[in-house]
């Protein structure tokens, strides 16, 4: 009697669990038909899809990125004043170039706009725009080649020279916010900026070896800006080497062309820039350019000179700490003979790329209204880097 | 005659030429000289001894990209804040991405953390986390992808890279089963870590990160995060914090008195500590650091 008590309940287990999977797989079978109607539905859309990104160029957009320069500043000189400052010896009231941080108050400096493409195989474009409050300019626009052999480069367009060390760097990749005094005697503060082609080379060994000469259109007024034609060569030797944890750069430069004052005038440059690594994120940078040149006036032929010695202590990936020392040689009988300025900044990142910096100096290159000032600058700048991550040159 | 002095050059050429390699970091080196042996000349552009985010560009680093035939990168955008204005400036189309020189190990590997990008959550990459190299059963695909491109460059020596790849292959996966099994008593384990550097060896060996001392990649921490990451390691009953060679340690002290667990200094490539002098030292060092 157990027996067959188990036996049918075990039949009735049995039928019972057959009725379930029979259940189970109608079910399934419901669902993939479901299942291949929305594939279906799926490869539909991906094949619309498909047409619209087959002729889609979002891949050959270029690298876009902008900087946003802007500062609040202290000047114990009015305004009204300033604008008027000329160095003694170097340049005139009224020639003053102050394209930034100009204002007491605030300032909007700049946008800077960059954009990087590949064009082909055999060049690559690069366009840096700047807009100001008052202007448009083309800071830069220039292609390179990108296959040409022996390491071998050549650019054309309108550029930043490579004469010296800070010449062909952004005003926002400066260690200080304001420009060199010698830079702002015999260069100006966009320094050599100008239509021309350049070609440079770069020798096959472990240390960096880079020469190059460049012909330039010469509208630089400072030392140059014969306005006839094309009148300005440069050229430059740069060496580099790593002794272990430190990085050394020197480099010679010489620029030569005619200037406005219907002469000639040769311009060099000795630079040398030591960088030591103290730790992951510390470093000490040292950077020295002197700055020599021979302006002939008529008969007359000037020797002037001038040189800036900067150190930076990058404490920490976000503090840095800055002291540079300008001093300039005018020779010439006009003003007074020690036209130096000192400068110091403390500069914060809360990250990559972002920079809050205070700076100040202390400067006594500046003439107004016929009499020496010793003006004193207090500068709060924000700069900050948006769009395609900005890398770090040396 | 021109074409007996041409094919002479060419003799000449496939004898004497190595083929000159730049790597970004050292474990690549390592790679690269297992499979091409004595036909590469390889050299390293980011010492381990910094972050490998932040390599400083020196000069003498252009000059050897000019004179590579082959540019092999970890990729992920780990080289982006220092490579591209190198390589630009370098302008060598032998090297330049794209071209067969090229070769961004990536590719060989299907990253984890693949997010949108917004700066909002710091120094993020889009491509994904790119310290894959960590999981050393990542490394056997790297080879495969270098030993493919070595043999297009070098068509003539193929077959040597092909029975190199073989018996790196080999040498590895007994090195992994050795290594997998050491790992295993380490499973379950609670770690806290600097950065997500070691996510993808974590991952593979089970063992469970709780936190990351930097609150988003690229910024430091707060004393107050700190103090909430400290809560949470007590909850959880984390032992064990994770420690790069390059970032402060202040913060990972300051957990470990708290918290009453231990900080483990773990090297990120090879030469990143003394002990790790190649690919197997290095996670051997894991091993012995984090099982022990």
């Amino acid at each position: 009697m157990k027996k067959s008590i188990k036996g049918v309940l075990l039949c009735t287990v049995a039928v019972y669990a057959q009725s379930d999977i029979d259940n189970l797989e109608t079910k399934l079978k419901e669902q993939q038909i479901v299942i291949d109607k929305m594939q279906r539905e799926i490869e539909k859309i991906k094949k619309s899809d498909n047409l619209s990104s087959s002729l889609s160029q979002k891949e050959f957009l270029p690298d876009i990125s902008f900087i946003i320069n802007s500062s609040a500043l202290y000047r114990d000189v009015k305004n009204s004043d300033y604008y008027n400052y000329y160095i003694p010896g170097f340049f005139n009231a009224g020639d003053a170039e102050i394209p930034f941080n100009k204002e007491r108050g605030f300032n909007l400096n700049y946008v800077e706009t960059s954009l990087f493409s590949t064009v082909g195989p055999y060049f690559d474009a690069s366009v840096y725009f700047h807009i100001k409050p008052d202007a448009f300019e083309i800071g830069e626009a220039y292609v390179t080649t990108r296959a040409l052999p022996n390491s071998l480069r050549i650019k054309a367009g309108k550029f930043k020279s490579d004469f010296g060390r800070i010449n062909s760097k952004h005003h926002h990749s400066w260690n200080f916010d304001t420009v060199p005094l010698v830079y702002d005697a015999m260069l100006g503060i966009e320094g050599l900026n100008e239509p021309g082609i350049q070609l440079q080379w770069i020798a096959p060994t472990d240390d960096y070896l880079m020469t190059g000469i460049e012909a330039l259109q010469g509208n630089n007024e400072r030392s140059f800006g014969y306005t006839e034609q094309n009148s300005l060569y440069v050229g430059y030797v740069k060496a580099g080497c790593d002794i272990s944890d430190t990085t050394a750069l020197f480099g010679a430069s010489v620029a030569y062309g005619k200037n406005g004052a219907d002469g000639k005038t040769t311009l060099y440059g000795l630079e040398l820039t030591t960088n030591s690594y103290l730790d992951a994120y510390s470093s000490i940078t040292w950077q020295n350019e002197l700055l020599y040149r021979e302006y002939e006036e008529g008969a007359e032929t000037v020797k002037q000179s001038g040189f800036y010695s900067e150190v930076v202590y990058k404490a920490s990936r976000e503090y840095a700490f800055g002291l540079r020392y300008g001093a300039l040689f005018k020779n010439r009988d006009i003003g007074p003979d020690d036209l130096d300025r000192v400068t110091v900044m403390a500069e914060y990142k809360p990250f990559e790329m972002s920079r809050l910096r205070l700076e100040f100096s202390h400067d006594r290159s500046k003439i107004i209204d016929g009499t020496r000032e010793s003006i004193n600058e207090v500068i709060l700048s924000l700069n900050i880097a948006a769009g395609v991550h900005p890398a770090h040159e040396f | 005659m021109r074409k007996i002095l041409t094919a002479l050059i060419l003799f000449l050429s496939t004898l004497s030429a190595e083929i000159n390699v730049a790597v970004t970091y050292p474990y690549l080196k390592e790679i690269v000289q297992k499979i091409g042996k004595d036909r590469v000349k390889v050299t390293v552009l980011g010492s381990a001894k910094y972050d490998p985010h932040f390599v400083l560009p020196k000069p003498s680093l252009i000059g050897r990209l000019s004179r590579a035939d082959m540019l092999v990168i970890n990729g992920g955008g780990l080289e982006a804040g220092w490579l591209p204005p190198l390589l630009k400036r370098a302008s060598n189309p032998k090297i330049a991405p794209g071209s067969l020189g090229f070769v961004d190990v990536s590719r060989a590997i299907d990253m984890m953390d693949k997010e949108e990008a917004t700066r909002a959550k710091g120094d993020v990459h889009p491509e994904g986390n790119p310290h894959f190299s960590l999981d050393p059963h990542n490394i056997v695909p790297i080879a495969k992808l270098i030993e493919e491109r070595l043999m297009e460059l070098d068509p003539a020596n193929s077959e040597s890279y092909e029975k190199n790849l073989k018996a790196f292959t080999k040498e590895w996966r007994d090195f992994l089963e050795r290594f997998d099994e050491k790992m295993a008593s380490c499973e379950g384990k609670k770690v806290v870590t600097y950065h997500k550097l070691y996510d993808y060896f974590l991952k593979r060996y089970k063992i469970e990160s709780v936190g990351t001392i930097e609150p988003i990649p690229g910024i430091s921490p707060s004393s107050k995060y700190l103090i909430e990451l400290l809560n949470k390691m007590k909850k959880e009953g984390v032992r064990l914090i994770l420690q790069d060679t390059y970032h402060e340690k202040r913060s990972a002290k300051f957990l470990a008195t708290r918290s009453g667990a231990k900080v483990v200094v773990l090297p990120h490539d090879i030469g990143a500590v003394k002990e790790a002098d190649s690919l197997e030292k290095l996670f051997e060092n894991y091993a012995e650091r984090l099982c022990r």
